[in-house]
């Protein structure tokens, strides 16, 4: 029982240390590191980030065994959203292509990715911007770090393999394209 | 009559000669005067039309919930030259009460917009900002404060110094000048020969140099070519110059020059000339902030630099600056009652430790070489140029003091290979590539060495991350997978034998890869290296940033290598972007004087390896910092910190390294003798402590990549790669491996199997012994 308070605590703590504009709520999934503590600083609990929480009164010895594995049930990430300075900075950038200022809104795109550089959405913006400069190989990147920082987020996964399909159609690389846009018809129907 | 005549043709021959002669000297007066006019007037438009480039810091960022608190926020705003008043109504001022600080924002052309001058209002609470309203109380969604300037550079040639363009100059300081030091100017032509005799007169009556008659442009051209002699030829030859200036250029022009020109102290070994820099240099705010007794006071400077200095000499400065206010009173170029109160005051030059504006000369020689790489060369010739760059300077001062303190702490242990050490430290924000701390060596001043960018050493274990990101590439790999840590005795193509060993000479047999790497087991390496391929592993190299791959030898396994601390920036800039190469950067952007911006490189991102292959490797580096060669750090962090990083040693000590990075910044540490001798420091105990002490001052955020959906995280033994339970071994620890891979089970503990013992939970077990990993030096033939 103790366990699962030290559990509860950790997740509580866990939560309490998000930073300010961590656009996942809480309920995701605990990070994933082994954090043990300088020596002697007692036992560290540690979760590793396939487990998912145990409900009160569960113990661990009712998890099942690993060796019985069976595909596992991803956790889902709620979708993405921009924090109020990145909002800003982003309807800012907007604009700036709307004018047809395209440096202009790169160096908008990029103060936001200073404050936020983990949200797959302005990594998305970025691409986008890349396909108006008609630089395709740099918009596919970024279509690629975002997934790298969507991990979960099914409606944003969505978006930035729509980005990857356009950034390749533009190259004429039609069958990948297809295949880029086929996921992100699958991930959108989530 | 022939009497006559024979005189008259003497006389006739005399004149003849005289005209001659006049005519010659007339001639060599000529050649002379085009002579000095070439000189002098190449100088002047040199400096007139090269006005430098600006380097900007990067500007800090104001919004709800940025990590600053109101302490930290009054120290930016103190360095930038904000004065702390009852009433911050104007731009440059601010007031602090406890959490919340109203502050009168200068305006700032930046990169893609002006930002007008406003007033806000800021509440923090604890470390971060809570709320930024403006005057009329709504919310304002993000802004930054004007940054802070770091230099000016000629990005051709090289030079810092802070010019300042008419419109900057307070318009008291060129009329306190003339009527100080030249009450003629606007009326000379360029020397004023009743001061030069009235000096004459002071000076024989004194049996002494006592007073100069020189006008400012005199003291310019003087200035020029930096030779104080005062030889009656150099006099006479810096009088035709300014009188050949004068009759060239408008007044204006020569008094524009000449407050950027003259000299006005000494920073260390740095001089300082120009009003510009003095300002920085004396007060810490831009010139156009001074006000009446500071630019009396540097005007007083002007006579006598090191006489008049402000911080040795106060008393003699503080009655020349009141001598200065008395002229300017009895001149009528101010109020008498203005310079009465001025006179009351005190010099209010900032203590020591306020630097010239900033020193940076190692970052900006890298600002110096970006731009001539990335922009064209006529573009940069161009004048007046604002160069927005990448530094943070309050990282800077922390990265400058971690080093400082470690290398001090070196000198003072007694040992003799540990006296004198030199040291590099380069930071960047690993997901936008940009250099925000580059440390070149102990003292900020170097002369043209540049240790972060042209020391090229061996790399030592900082190689093993890329063998094992290579062999993970492959597929064959896991973090689980048994290697050999055995002897190896390879024959080198050039016939030479390659015996390397381990650090304490021990042999380990079968261990898995992740121990192998965070143990730095050299035989364990070349094992892996070998098998996956030499070619494979220095592709690699390439792959994550390196200009060109080094060269296939087997010893480049353990870090034979030699790379610049920038280079190996480079490499493990993209091991802590997520696998994601960024060029990094240390301009952001580049304006003319019209405030148009340069075309430029931008924000670039390249997927420089598999997402499965760099997530096991940075998880396997997070386990070099719980329980590898990096846990030393470990007592110098917050606990709940997450961390990745490896150490590097070169072959007898020469070289000490350390790269890490948290989720926020990456750092690379490098230790070690400019002469190249050993330094008895591994890269724990050199390049760690370094890195540690940086990293336990900032604040940064922990390491946290996304496990990819192809993967699963599981436990498994330390010791044998086997897969375990978490609650029953202490040895048990939590890696990444693709979904549905074999892993051979735990015999003791099998996966499932809960410990007996109810209670506490026991935690991911360090070493058994407790001991302290050391890295192991790369043993190259």
């Amino acid at each position: 029982m103790s366990r699962v308070l030290i559990l509860a605590a950790s997740l509580a703590l866990s939560a309490c240390t998000l930073p300010p504009f961590e656009r996942t709520p809480p309920e995701r999934p605990a990070p994933p590191a082994p954090k043990p503590g300088p020596s002697g600083s007692g036992p560290v609990l540690t979760v590793p980030p396939d487990v998912t929480p145990l409900p009160p009164g569960q113990t661990p010895s009712e998890i099942p065994p690993p060796t019985t594995r069976v595909p596992k049930e991803r956790p889902r990430v709620p979708p993405a959203t921009l924090s109020a300075p990145s909002k800003a900075l982003v309807s800012q950038a907007q604009a700036q292509r709307r004018k047809g200022d395209l440096p202009g809104a790169s160096v908008s795109l990029e103060r936001a990715l200073r404050i936020e550089p983990g949200n797959p959405l302005l990594w998305i913006e970025m691409g986008r911007l890349r396909m108006d400069q008609r630089n395709y190989p740099q918009a596919e990147s970024m279509g690629r770090k975002a997934l790298s920082t969507s991990v979960g987020d099914s409606t944003t996964q969505s978006a930035a393999w729509q980005l990857i399909a356009d950034s390749l159609k533009a190259r004429g690389k039609n069958p990948q394209a297809e295949e880029a846009a086929q996921k992100a018809r699958e991930l959108s129907t989530y | 009559m022939a009497r006559r005549r024979r005189r008259s043709g003497t006389r006739r021959q005399l004149e003849r000669g005289f005209v001659v002669l006049t005519l010659l000297l007339v001639v060599a007066a000529l050649v002379l005067v085009l002579v000095l006019d070439r000189r002098v007037t190449a100088q002047f438009e040199g400096r007139r039309w090269t006005l430098p480039a600006r380097v900007y810091a990067q500007p800090i960022d104001l919004y709800s919930g940025q990590q600053l608190s109101a302490k930290r926020f009054a120290a930016e705003l103190e360095r930038l030259g904000y004065l702390a008043v009852a009433k911050p109504d104007r731009p440059g001022t601010y007031r602090r009460r406890g959490d919340e600080v109203s502050v009168h924002v200068r305006e700032f052309r930046f990169a893609d917009e002006l930002q007008p001058a406003r007033a806000l209002r800021l509440r923090f609470a604890g470390e971060a900002i809570e709320s930024v309203q403006d005057a009329s109380g709504s919310e304002v969604p993000v802004t930054r404060l004007d940054p802070m300037l770091i230099g000016s550079i000629f990005p051709i040639h090289g030079e810092d110094r802070i010019v300042v363009s008419p419109a900057e100059v307070p318009p008291l300081l060129p009329e306190a000048l003339k009527a100080v030091e030249d009450r003629k100017f606007e009326t000379h032509r360029g020397v004023n020969p009743l001061a030069i005799l009235r000096a004459l007169f002071v000076n024989v009556r004194a049996g002494q140099i006592e007073q100069g008659g020189s006008t400012l442009t005199q003291q310019l051209v003087k200035s020029y070519f930096l030779d104080s002699r005062r030889t009656f030829r150099r006099k006479a030859e810096e009088a035709v110059m300014a009188m050949i200036l004068d009759a060239r250029f408008e007044k204006a022009d020569i008094m524009n020059a000449y407050i950027n020109e003259i000299y006005l102290g000494q920073d260390g070994q740095r001089a300082v000339h120009g009003f510009g820099l003095a300002s920085q240099f004396y007060f810490g705010k831009p010139l156009a902030e001074l006000n009446l007794e500071e630019i009396a006071l540097m005007v007083a400077i002007v006579r006598g630099p090191s006489y008049y200095d402000p911080r040795r000499h106060p008393e003699r400065a503080l009655e020349r600056r009141n001598l200065v206010l008395r002229v300017l009173a009895d001149q009528g170029v101010v109020g008498a009652d203005a310079a009465e109160r001025a006179s009351k005051r005190p010099l209010g030059v900032g203590e020591g430790g306020r630097r010239a504006g900033s020193f940076f000369p190692a970052f900006l020689d890298l600002v110096r070489r970006q731009l001539r790489s990335d922009y064209e060369e006529s573009d940069l010739t161009e004048a007046g140029l604002t160069v927005f760059a990448t530094l943070d300077p309050l990282l800077q001062e922390k990265a400058e003091l971690a080093l400082a303190e470690e290398l001090e702490r070196h000198d003072k242990s007694g040992r003799k290979a540990a006296k004198g050490l030199e040291g590099v430290v380069v930071v960047t924000t690993p997901q936008t590539g940009e250099i925000v701390a580059l440390v070149g060596g102990r003292r900020a001043s170097f002369d043209g060495f540049n240790r972060a960018l042209d020391a090229r050493r061996p790399i030592g274990s900082l190689a093993k991350p890329l063998v094992y990101l290579a062999a993970l590439e492959t597929g064959r790999y896991t973090p689980a997978t048994v290697v050999d840590d055995a002897p190896i005795d390879l024959k080198l193509p050039n016939g030479d034998r390659w015996k390397p060993g381990n650090f304490d000479k021990k042999v380990r047999g079968p261990v898995p890869l992740v121990r192998a790497l965070t143990q730095s087991l050299n035989l364990a390496t070349v094992d892996v290296g070998l098998d996956v391929g030499l070619g494979r592993v220095a592709k690699t190299f390439e792959q994550l940033g390196l200009e060109e791959a080094p060269s296939e030898l087997p010893s480049m396994l353990l870090g034979a290598t030699n790379l610049s601390p920038f280079e190996v920036t480079q490499l493990y800039n993209t091991l802590a972007n997520g696998g994601f190469r960024s060029p990094l950067r240390a301009v952001r952007a580049v304006v003319d004087e019209e405030g148009k911006a340069l075309k430029a490189p931008e924000l670039e991102v390249t997927e420089a390896s598999s997402p499965e292959a760099i997530y096991a490797l940075d998880r396997m580096l997070i386990e070099v910092m719980n329980r590898g060669t990096g846990r030393p750090a470990r007592q110098s962090l917050p606990p709940e910190l997450v961390v990745a990083g490896k150490t590097g040693t070169s072959n007898d000590y020469r070289d000490s390294w350390f790269a890490g990075f948290s989720g926020a910044h990456l750092v690379v540490a490098w230790v070690g003798h400019d002469d190249n001798s050993p330094t008895g420091l591994t890269g724990t105990t050199g390049g760690l402590a370094v890195w540690s002490r940086l990293m336990g001052s900032i604040v940064t955020s922990s390491f946290e990549p996304m496990l990819p959906d192809s993967m699963e995280h599981r436990w498994i033994d330390y010791y044998t790669g086997r897969e375990t339970s978490p609650y029953c071994n202490g040895s048990a620890v939590s890696l990444p491996f693709v979904e549905g891979v074999w892993l051979e089970p735990s015999i003791e503990c099998p996966p499932g199997a809960v410990e007996p013992v109810e209670g506490a939970y026991p935690g991911p077990a360090m070493v058994p012994d407790g001991t302290v990993i050391q890295d192991a030096p790369a043993q190259v033939p």
